[in-house]
């Protein structure tokens, strides 16, 4: 199943330290909540684990991210990961767009994924697997965010956070 | 009002005795394949594929071999080395018990696990780790024929394209010819959609192989229990299971409605387990497993055609099928018919020009498809030529009752030879429909319609009026795998005049405890209550195909009725002897031979019994036993009426079912209290489709509604009032005139709740919308139609 996010956020940094981060594995990995970055192959590609938890479900994913492009003078890069989950219940493809512009003295940053998931993880259908990617995606913008602020960046996953979020995500209507 | 010959105590056909079997069901006491529990038994759990269509790179067994409990994983790689790795499906296609190198569809069987406990066995499914390289799955049946779709049946050597097989039917030249000419043609694509039996309990066994004996007991949730047992002989003969040495026992069972009758690979693994290791072993699914790889049901893709004159005459029909059939061809239809009784669905009209043709394809879901409550297609060909219908009526400004009444096979042309050649038996379709009319109050109704179209108000009403085809059947034309599908009886009455009779049928929740002893107190007079019961063990059981297809009435039923009628005669030879009086002298009435003019010189059916054991004639075969092979010469023809009021609101698209009126012609009736009960159960499982029911696969393959949570089987809460009847008119060839009705509420109520939908949206220009029709549905058809 596919889940496609787009979202838009504004941190207030300048557009070059933002562009860093963004393209620097070691940096943008940690930011991921649930994910380690386990082996660089070469500058643009790398191996890396995310632990994504569906209420009940556990789901460990191991695989190969890299970047398509890296555009320094527009400022828009590709990323593209394909993983597997370590105990052979499905695996999750993903293609992430994000370009960057100066806007209010910090830099806005545009980001569209899109997500296809199989195996028991999309048996959950698309109401939660879009629910729980977007929320994982807030998650994954605040720590950015802690990080360029120079503060700790909390890798781990709030499962707890996470299942309310789908429960409210399930009962209270799509935000 | 249903005429009884018997008296309440004897309580042969048409008495409203309370089902014999409730009394183990309502107090908990049913027993069923989970309930058996052997001494040494070990469980089995199944690691199931992520992927619609992967390679399978690897399974490592290691971590799961070292869960406390778990004793052995076994693999493809592992029955192979016992050629048991692949098996031939109920069609003569084959599917792999375990894959050793390709999985096929989401959910397929990928390794078992074996462990002392069902704990530990499913811990160390957790454990085992398969390693897949996926690959692009084809999924949708109409990309499947396309020159650039990926060949899914490579294991076969001549295989080309994912084309299972085309059928065809009916004179193609005279129907093409009509169609170029005719006044009026309609035309509507339509999907019957996937859907799944759902039964309360899931499929299951308990494989116990004595190594001593070299014997197999197989507890298993079948509803063909000897069917099952060639099966096994075929397949595991060459390892020394020959049928002597295999024992089938099907005990209760919690819902089949076809489900049961195809063999699962969980099956064929227990059976390999347990002869490996010489232990018990059981297989239980749980919902999601039963749900997502057990063989679904339907999605038959439907382009129907009606071709007429302005006035509504129906003049033919053209129907252009592609069946779904996922994986493998796992159907469960006789072997000469890949399309089930598919032809019926010229319908209940008359008209001479008919052509069908259905082509089969493979895709990357699960195979199948099983007659779900209905004779092999038979709700597909209904749907579509009730549907069609309807739209013709539509066409030709003409109500949709009327126009039925105009094209109906009259009673007095039965029987009748349908364009694609079934002699329908008998029927009256004009009361059917006519007391169905008058019961839901059809005019008053019509009226009440035009008055609330004035206010743009969404009320519609549909007509179903079906033609069944059941009782598979004749031994010239039907068999499944070779075997030809008579079906069996044999009563042994003991010496105080009590009897047992057993089965080559199964009942899944019919209710045959009870309806085949009224069918033997009706011939021999014996009360039902002393009449036991007894299918589903091989060993004790004679041979017949099982329970599906509405059969178990036509055939076993039948068979029974005869039985018992050869015990009558020797009961007249046994009650001449002892009245010493010529047998031509005697005349029966239920329970008793008495002399003719002399009413008082009679002996009954218990005193007549006792002698068979204590006094009987020189000469004469001692004891009263019977049995019987019944060969239907035709199949039966049920039919109904149903109608369906529909109020739909034009804000939330909400569908609200106001009434439901079925009016049921099963022949003579049985008991009409299990009669009831099987409509109200059918109906329920007709508005599924409709409203509810469909399984959905997204392009990569994955199930998107592979739970309960998602899969929206209908409840109490969502069904509405069934209102039925009957009329009856006996088939003239069944014994007891009885024609089976099981399936008829299945196979009626889908269309008659479409029809009612669309007729509710007709103002707006919406001529149809493939089920199941759920308010989204509705707002979307709304929508496009500029409503919001």
């Amino acid at each position: 199943m596919n889940a496609t996010i787009s979202k838009t956020f504004h941190v207030p940094h300048p557009l070059e330290d933002v562009w860093a981060n963004i393209t620097n594995p070691e940096k943008i990995v940690v930011c991921v909540p649930g994910a380690s970055l386990t082996e660089m192959v070469d500058a643009d590609n790398f191996k890396g684990e995310v632990e994504l938890k569906f209420g009940p479900v556990k789901a460990r994913y191991s695989g190969d991210i890299g970047f398509l492009e890296r555009n320094a003078d527009t400022h828009s890069m590709k990323m593209k990961g394909a993983g597997t989950d370590v105990k052979g219940k499905g695996g999750a493809d993903m293609l992430l767009n994000a370009t960057m512009s100066e806007k209010d003295g910090g830099t806005e940053v545009n980001v569209t994924m899109d997500v296809t998931v199989q195996g028991m993880l999309a048996q959950f259908g698309s109401r939660l697997v879009t629910d729980a990617t977007s929320h994982v995606f807030d998650q994954f913008v605040n720590n950015f965010k802690n990080q360029l602020d120079g503060k700790e960046v909390s890798g781990s996953l709030s499962a707890g956070a996470m299942v309310g979020s789908m429960l409210k995500g399930m009962f209270g209507g799509k935000s | 009002m249903i005429q009884c010959k018997t008296s309440k105590a004897i309580g042969g056909m048409g008495h409203s005795l309370k089902r014999k079997e409730d009394a183990r069901f309502i107090q908990g006491k049913g027993h069923y394949v989970d309930d058996i529990k052997l001494p040494g038994m070990l469980y089995m759990d199944i690691v199931r594929s992520p992927y619609a269509y992967a390679r399978i790179k690897s399974i490592n067994i290691e971590e799961a071999m070292k869960v406390p409990g778990v004793v052995a994983v076994v693999t493809g790689r592992d029955l192979e080395k016992y050629n048991l790795h692949w098996m031939p499906t109920l069609m003569s296609d084959t599917q792999m018990v375990l894959p050793t190198d390709t999985v096929m569809y989401q959910s397929q069987e990928v390794a078992a696990v074996i462990a002392t406990t069902k704990y530990a066995a499913r811990d160390g499914r957790e454990a085992v780790r398969v390693q897949y390289e996926p690959m692009k799955p084809v999924i949708d049946p109409f990309k499947a024929l396309d020159p650039s779709a990926p060949v899914l049946r490579s294991d076969k050597p001549d295989k080309k394209d994912n084309h299972i097989w085309n059928w065809k039917v009916g004179d193609k030249a005279k129907t093409d010819a009509l169609f170029e000419t005719a006044d009026v043609v309609v035309k509507e694509q339509m999907h019957i959609p996937r859907i799944h039996v759902a039964s309360i309990e899931t499929c299951g066994c308990v494989a116990d192989y004595d190594k001593v004996n070299n014997h197999l007991t197989m507890y298993m949730t079948t509803q063909a229990p000897h069917a099952i047992r060639t099966v096994i002989a075929l397949v595991a003969g060459h390892v020394g299971l020959t049928e002597e040495k295999v024992r089938v026992i099907s005990p209760d069972i919690g819902g089949g409605f076809g489900g049961k009758v195809p063999v699962y690979p969980g099956y064929v693994i227990a059976i390999a387990v347990s002869f490996l290791v010489g232990k018990p072993v059981k297989w239980i699914e749980d919902r999601s497993e039963n749900l997502q790889a057990d063989s679904f049901a339907r999605d038959y893709h439907i382009t129907a055609e009606m071709a007429g004159t302005k006035d509504g005459k129906i003049l033919g029909t053209r129907f252009k099928v592609l069946a779904d059939h996922g994986y493998t061809d796992a159907s469960a239809n006789p072997s000469k018919f890949p399309t089930g009784m598919f032809s019926i669905a010229t319908g209940s009209y008359d008209y001479d020009t008919t052509y069908m043709e259905c082509d089969a394809v493979y895709t990357n879901k699960p195979p199948g498809g099983v007659a779900y409550r209905c004779s092999f297609r038979v709700t597909e060909a209904v749907h579509a030529i009730e549907r069609i219908t309807d739209r013709f009526a539509f066409e030709v400004g003409k109500d949709p009752a009327d126009l039925r009444m105009q094209n109906f096979i009259k009673k007095e042309d039965f029987p009748w030879k349908s364009p694609t050649g079934w002699i329908y038996d008998s029927g009256d379709y004009h009361a059917g429909l006519e007391k169905a009319m008058e019961a839901v109050g059809y005019h008053q109704l019509r009226r009440e319609q035009a008055e609330k179209r004035a206010k743009g108000e969404l009320m519609g009403i549909g007509i179903s009026t079906f033609t069944e085809i059941v009782g598979a059947g004749p031994s010239k034309d039907f068999d499944i795998l070779g075997i030809k599908m008579f079906d069996s009886a044999e009563i042994r009455v003991h010496p105080t005049g009590k009897a047992i009779a057993r089965f080559g049928t199964k009942s899944q929740g019919q209710g045959h405890e009870t309806t085949y002893a009224q069918i033997i107190a009706e011939e021999l007079g014996i009360p039902a209550e002393n009449i036991a019961i007894e299918e589903g063990d091989t060993d004790t059981a004679p041979y017949g195909l099982g329970t599906y297809a509405s059969r178990s009435t036509p055939t076993a039923g039948a068979a029974a009725a005869i039985a018992a009628r050869k015990l009558r005669d020797k009961a007249r030879k046994i009650a001449a002897y002892l009245l010493e009086v010529s047998e031509d002298d005697l005349e029966w009435e239920p329970g008793k031979f008495f002399v003719k003019g002399a009413p008082d010189k009679a002996k009954t059916i218990q005193e007549i019994v006792f002698a068979a054991y204590t006094n009987h004639p020189q000469g004469m075969e001692a004891g009263f036993e019977a049995t019987h092979y019944y060969d239907p010469p035709n199949l039966t023809f049920p039919s109904g009426a149903y109608i369906c009021v529909v109020d739909i609101d034009r804000e939330t698209c909400e569908i609200k079912v106001r009434r439901f009126v079925a009016i049921d012609d099963c022949g003579n009736i049985i008991n009409p209290m299990i009669v009831q009960g099987q409509v109200h159960g059918g109906l329920t499982q007709g508005i599924a489709p409709a409203m509810y029911e469909e399984l959905i696969y997204d392009e990569s393959g994955n199930i998107l509604n592979g739970t309960l949570m998602d899969y929206l089987v209908p409840t109490a809460v969502e069904s509405p009032n069934w209102e039925t009847g009957h009329t009856i008119t006996p088939s003239p060839h069944h014994p007891i005139g009885a024609k089976g009705v099981g399936e008829s509420p299945t196979v009626g109520a889908p269309p008659a709740i479409a029809n009612a939908i669309v007729d509710a949206l007709s103002p707006l220009g919406i001529t149809h919308l493939d089920i199941p029709i759920t308010p989204f549905k509705v707002f979307k058809a709304l929508k496009e139609k500029g409503v919001f």
